[in-house]
């Protein structure tokens, strides 16, 4: 007899496809991405172009001059005068930012750490620089010395770099991450159902009288598995691409940045879509399948969504590169292969580790599934 | 032939949660089946009846004993044996998903039966079963009654040489019922080996041709009803079984 694989991956697709819950898993999820992605740059854009009368109250525990009045003015600072006591009261009130004291020559900023305090901060010292430049340049004008020539007597430009730019590489990696998730998030429903949702249904009794080998049962389920994260991924992928075009019209700390994949990066992405897809569909599917209840798989399956995405998050935050060890590393592996693929460094054997080390853990994942459809305890344990 | 030798099952139970109990669903079960026989199981719930069919039907594997279809045994040739027998109980689920049609497909596929022939086979059950109404439904939008009907197809689809009832009737209408019942008859006339587990004593009596009474896991008797009934010296098998178990079943 030929093998059944194929009746059975007919009989999955057909199945998956017929539910509503697997196909809104499926096509829902990869919407999400547009909106976490839009929404996460509207705050970086938020963020960095704070309103200016959000943080521009100072306070200030002297009387100002008529020329730091006027240079406060210009940098629209809303100057609050008192005494030390009544300042920190406003302060604390929140009527005002932060507010300066002064000894003798010595200004301090006193402030917190929160969000306001931080950007009045920032407000202020451009107002003390200011100020101290107008004080240098009177004193030099008085004794006779060209201020322009000591004052500019070195020039510092600021130009952007790609490779720097913080918003667009946060962006980009972030995309993948978010669409490593989805997979994940897409995988654990039906893997679920065709496992521990068959089991509880009744019907796995039934396929186990049929001719069929449990290598073909388990290969049918998980291919079906595979094909729907594998969808998923892929219509995740595309709506990030769509969703950077749009971010980069729609929000200013974008502009005249690279925030496009390269056709390369496009290819590698969906070379690892298709690796992770078979990974965490093996996975998926051996853990559901110890299960009994659909209940009991989806707990067992909800902490898999956390580990797919806070790996690759903290290598993020404290810029860890992938190195052959890493390379090997289950979750943490894609993100970071990606990253460097983004970042222009292709490591051919790091990619090679990868994608060897993920088709050796399907294969041990496989391999316990099978056995254990060869077992009785599949469908009766307790 | 189906041969069933000394078969036994042993189950581990949690009693607590410290300590387990081991329990015998079947013990030294013993008995043959013959071409065109229908043997009956007989025995109140719990004594047995589907332990015993699942072993005989390879979804259990027995603790000990052994069983062999025509020489072959499940060790060395499962796929074969799973081929020639068709198992059917009361709680057998189908796919509500597929319509009875592409089931009915799909199992003739799994059971390497080429298209056309697919096709013959399918227009022929549906004609015996009466099905034309429902074949392209939903199997999720059918009645208990059409379900089982559906079940029954597909037992028929690969024509087995053997088939394992376990407890078919049991909540289907008397219509239903009926059909199953003929469907059996059908079959033992077309050569067929049949074994055929219920509770309900009267319908076994009506289509047996040797009976096996269980109780507790062990036989406690078998042969034809009317040597069973003259053995205890009553007049139907219901109380034959009260007689020789005492009035006592496992449930109790």
């Amino acid at each position: 007899m030929k093998s059944n694989l194929w009746n059975i991956l007919k009989k999955e697709l057909r199945e998956l496809f017929r539910d509503k819950k697997s196909l809104s898993m499926m096509l829902i999820i990869p919407v999400f991405i547009p909106l976490i992605m839009l929404g996460m740059s509207a705050l970086f854009e938020a963020q960095t172009e704070k309103d200016t009368s959000e943080y521009n109250k100072i306070g200030f525990a002297y009387s100002l001059s008529k020329e730091e009045k006027s240079i406060a003015k210009q940098m629209d600072i809303k100057v609050v005068e008192g005494n030390e006591k009544e300042l920190k009261e406003k302060y604390k009130n929140g009527e005002i930012n932060l507010y300066v004291t002064k000894k003798a020559n010595q200004y301090t900023l006193n402030i917190d750490s929160s969000d306001n305090s931080v950007y009045a901060k920032s407000l202020t010292e451009q107002y003390f620089n200011t100020y101290k430049s107008y004080l240098q340049q009177t004193y030099l004008t008085q004794n006779n010395i060209d201020a322009g020539s000591v004052l500019n007597i070195i020039t510092i430009k600021e130009k952007s770099i790609e490779e720097d730019n913080y918003f667009a590489d946060f962006i980009k990696n972030y995309a993948f991450l978010f669409v490593i998730m989805a997979i994940t998030v897409s995988a654990t429903y039906p893997a679920t159902d065709t496992t521990a949702g068959e089991k509880e249904r009744g019907t796995l009794e039934t396929l186990l009288t049929f001719p069929i080998k449990s290598k073909d049962i388990i290969l049918g389920k998980f291919l079906s598995v595979t094909l729907s994260s594998i969808i998923t991924g892929v219509i995740s992928f595309i709506l990030a691409i769509i969703s950077l075009v749009i971010a980069k019209g729609a929000f200013s700390i974008y502009e005249g940045l690279d925030i496009m994949f390269s056709p390369f990066t496009v290819v590698m992405a969906f070379i690892i879509i298709i690796v992770y897809s078979f990974f965490i569909s093996g996975l998926c599917i051996s853990i559901a399948s110890t299960s009994k209840t659909f209940k009991e798989a989806q707990s067992a399956l909800t902490p898999l969504t956390f580990v797919s995405l806070f790996p690759g998050m903290i290598a993020f935050m404290i810029s860890v590169g992938a190195t052959p060890l890493l390379s090997i590393v289950p979750f943490l592996n894609y993100s970071l292969i990606f990253t460097d693929i983004n970042a222009g460094n292709v490591n051919w054997l790091n990619i090679a580790l990868m994608i060897i080390s993920s088709f050796v853990y399907i294969a041990i994942v496989l391999y316990y599934i099978i056995k254990q459809y060869k077992s009785e305890k599949i469908l009766f344990s307790k | 032939m189906i041969k069933a030798n000394n078969l036994t099952k042993k189950f581990i139970k949690q009693k607590n949660k410290r300590e387990k109990e081991e329990f015998y669903a079947d013990k030294g079960i013993t008995f043959e089946a013959h071409d065109g026989e229908i043997i009956g199981i007989l025995g109140p719930n719990g004594a047995g009846k589907t332990t015993l069919l699942r072993m005989i039907a390879g979804i259990l594997e027995p603790t000990e004993g052994t069983i062999e279809f025509d020489g072959l045994n499940y060790k060395n040739n499962e796929i074969e044996i799973k081929k020639n027998i068709a198992y059917l109980s009361g709680n057998t689920k189908l796919y509500d998903t597929l319509t009875a049609y592409e089931l009915l497909k799909m199992c003739a596929q799994i059971y390497g039966i080429d298209n056309q022939k697919t096709e013959k086979r399918i227009k022929e059950i549906t004609d015996i079963l009466d099905m034309q109404n429902f074949l392209n439904n939903k199997i999720g939008n059918l009645s208990t009654g059409q379900t089982q009907r559906v079940n029954i197809a597909r037992c028929l689809v690969h024509d087995p040489k053997y088939y394992i009832l376990d407890e078919a009737t049991t909540g289907l209408d008397i219509i239903s019922s009926q059909i199953i019942l003929d469907f059996i008859k059908k079959e033992k006339a077309r050569g067929k080996t049949i074994l055929y587990s219920t509770h309900y004593m009267e319908e076994a009596e009506n289509i047996c041709d040797r009976v096996i009474m269980i109780n507790k896991g062990v036989v406690i008797n078998s042969g034809t009803p009317s040597k069973i009934k003259e053995d205890t010296n009553t007049t139907n098998l219901r109380d034959a079984f009260f007689q020789m178990i005492g009035g006592k079943t496992n449930e109790e």
